[in-house]
């Protein structure tokens, strides 16, 4: 789908929010995403993943900047066209049974926003969010408990010490984030018999089930697609110390 | 009146020159929901083995510049699965399904090919003597003429239908492999499969792939595609089959001209699910304006003085 820049615009370091024109799709699910093609041919070659951030009248994403794809969409206008393939992935399964806790890091707070708020629009339950920072610039977002890393705004320290003595067995936690703090959050929650699902990054090609190169290593020591299996997966399904 | 794009491999005839390439189209299905596969000269499907193989371990991908370097290592799920599971699906399909087959050893290619020949929707086999990701078989099969003669020989006695074999570049004259398959008895040659690279994670400072190399595809690799398509044209009789970078007509007809009777489509597939048929518009354009009554005529046509 070639769909309307409506917005592109930096709001924290490194950080952008990126809207198109929502092109009248019924439904996509938190944790879903997109396969965004940065320019035509040939370079960058690949499309990029983003997992969608908010969904209205326009689809959200919200990116960093870490190589030149990325750097090279900083440069799209508002009004310009871009080709994006999705909605991919299979999206969070939201149990209204239990306590939600949010957890995410960096970049990974992007889909856990839009998750935020499906569950208080739609499902009309409240959640709590712990979202962590490596510095005060880097936030992109008020709508939750900030940890900061260097201290600079909200709780110092990594957001996984914000969250551990909330861990049991009648929470449900929604994570994403760097693969280091889903390691610790899943020890955690395991320790404490509390559920996780845990959306995970992974280098694709295609985000359809087909090069296979996105895969993780499953707990029986398979491997399941990041892009079709996932992006969200039931964290006892992974192999933690593999990644 | 339309130019025709018809094109034949032994006594297939392909209603278009344009296939997709295995690795690149998974076993069809995914491409059902992007695209009429019907349109399709045909697919080729993602490499089977006798056992299921669960492949590399990761990270296998990483992208370079226009291009992508994999190491999956032929991850499949076998190929009586194949056969039970995903061969039912195809079967209604107006187009050719071409299965590419992978073995450790010659006895295992053959055991594949048997149970294939029982399945008349399989329309050709395209040999892999070509994957750099895999530690027994593959390149090291095709890099050696003696094995390729003996393997493609091997596999024409059990398969009834046309035996395409996939060449690695990897080679240092690939068109000695290419005459070394047709004196097997191979029907066709597909080239060129991915050629061997690395990158390193300045970081890590290790090898970014976990199999530390992988093979490289996309755009990037297009030239050696087509200069190695134009090498084997000139010394092999059989039709070839070109692929390496294909991600628009023009690439695709520069393959045609060099001598390749039918392409494959590849790494495009990943970005843009329908491409294949984006580029196939394009051939059907270009002889139009150009006036060409039927792409044969564009074969090996960079050869001419």
């Amino acid at each position: 789908m070639r769909l309307k820049i409506v917005q592109n615009e930096q709001i924290a370091k490194d950080t952008f929010v990126l809207k198109v024109d929502n092109p009248g799709l019924f439904e996509v699910l938190p944790g879903q995403f997109f396969m965004v093609k940065i320019n035509d041919y040939p370079f960058p070659l690949l499309r990029r993943p983003f997992s969608v951030a908010g969904f209205s009248d326009t689809i959200d994403f919200i990116y960093r900047v870490v190589g030149e794809g990325t750097r090279i969409l900083t440069t799209k206008e508002k009004g310009e066209f871009i080709d994006i393939l999705g909605p991919l992935g299979n999206g969070f399964s939201i149990n209204s049974t239990k306590k939600l806790l949010l957890v995410g890091g960096g970049i990974g707070v992007a889909p856990l926003l839009y998750l935020k708020s499906v569950i208080e629009s739609e499902y009309k339950i409240r959640c709590d969010a712990y979202f962590g920072f490596n510095s005060k610039d880097e936030i992109f977002t008020d709508d939750g408990n900030i940890a900061t890393m260097d201290g600079s705004a909200g709780f110092k320290g990594n957001v996984v010490e914000m969250v551990e003595d909330k861990l049991n067995s009648d929470v449900l936690v929604y994570a994403c984030g760097p693969t280091l703090m889903l390691r610790r959050l899943a020890f955690l929650c395991f320790e404490a018999n509390c559920s996780m699902q845990v959306s995970l990054e992974s280098r694709m090609a295609c985000g359809i089930g087909v090069c296979l190169g996105c895969v993780v290593q499953t707990a029986d020591n398979r491997y399941k697609k990041v892009c079709v299996d996932g992006p969200v997966f039931d964290f006892e399904e992974i192999q933690w110390q593999a990644l | 009146m339309a130019s025709s794009l018809v094109v034949k491999l032994g006594n297939l005839i392909f209603k278009n020159p344009v296939l997709t390439a295995s690795g690149t189209f998974g076993y069809g299905l995914e491409y059902k929901k992007y695209m009429d596969l019907n349109k399709l000269g045909g697919f080729i499907v993602k490499g089977l083995s006798v056992k299921e193989k669960l492949g590399n371990k990761p990270p296998r991908i990483v992208e370079t510049p226009c291009g992508m370097l994999n190491a999956i290592g032929l991850q499949n799920i076998g190929v009586d699965r194949f056969i039970e599971e995903k061969l039912p699906k195809l079967e209604n399909l107006n187009t050719h399904v071409i299965a590419n087959i992978y073995g450790s050893e010659v006895s295992e290619f053959v055991e594949i090919a048997e149970k294939l020949d029982k399945e008349p929707k399989i329309s050709a086999i395209e040999v892999n003597v070509s994957c750099p990701n895999v530690s027994a078989g593959g390149a090291l099969f095709g890099k050696d003429p003696d094995m390729v003669f003996v393997l493609t020989a091997s596999i024409k006695k059990v398969f009834s239908r046309p035996v395409i074999v996939k060449l690695t570049p990897n080679v240092e004259d690939i068109a000695f492999i290419a005459q070394a398959a047709e004196k097997g008895g191979a029907d066709a040659v597909s080239l060129i499969n991915t050629i061997t690279g690395m990158v390193i994670d300045t970081k890590t400072k290790k090898p970014l792939l976990a199999n530390k190399t992988g093979g490289l595809s996309g755009p990037a690799i297009y030239p050696v595609g087509v200069r190695m398509v134009y090498e084997v044209y000139e010394k092999v009789k059989i039709p070839i089959i070109g692929v390496g970078g294909i991600y628009s007509s023009d690439i695709a007809l520069q393959y045609i001209m060099a001598g390749a009777t039918l392409i494959q489509v590849g790494t495009a597939n990943f970005i843009d699910p329908a491409i294949s048929l984006e580029i196939l518009k394009g051939i059907g354009e270009y002889l139009e304006s150009e006036g060409i009554e039927s792409i044969s005529k564009l074969i090996g046509i960079a050869h001419a003085d």
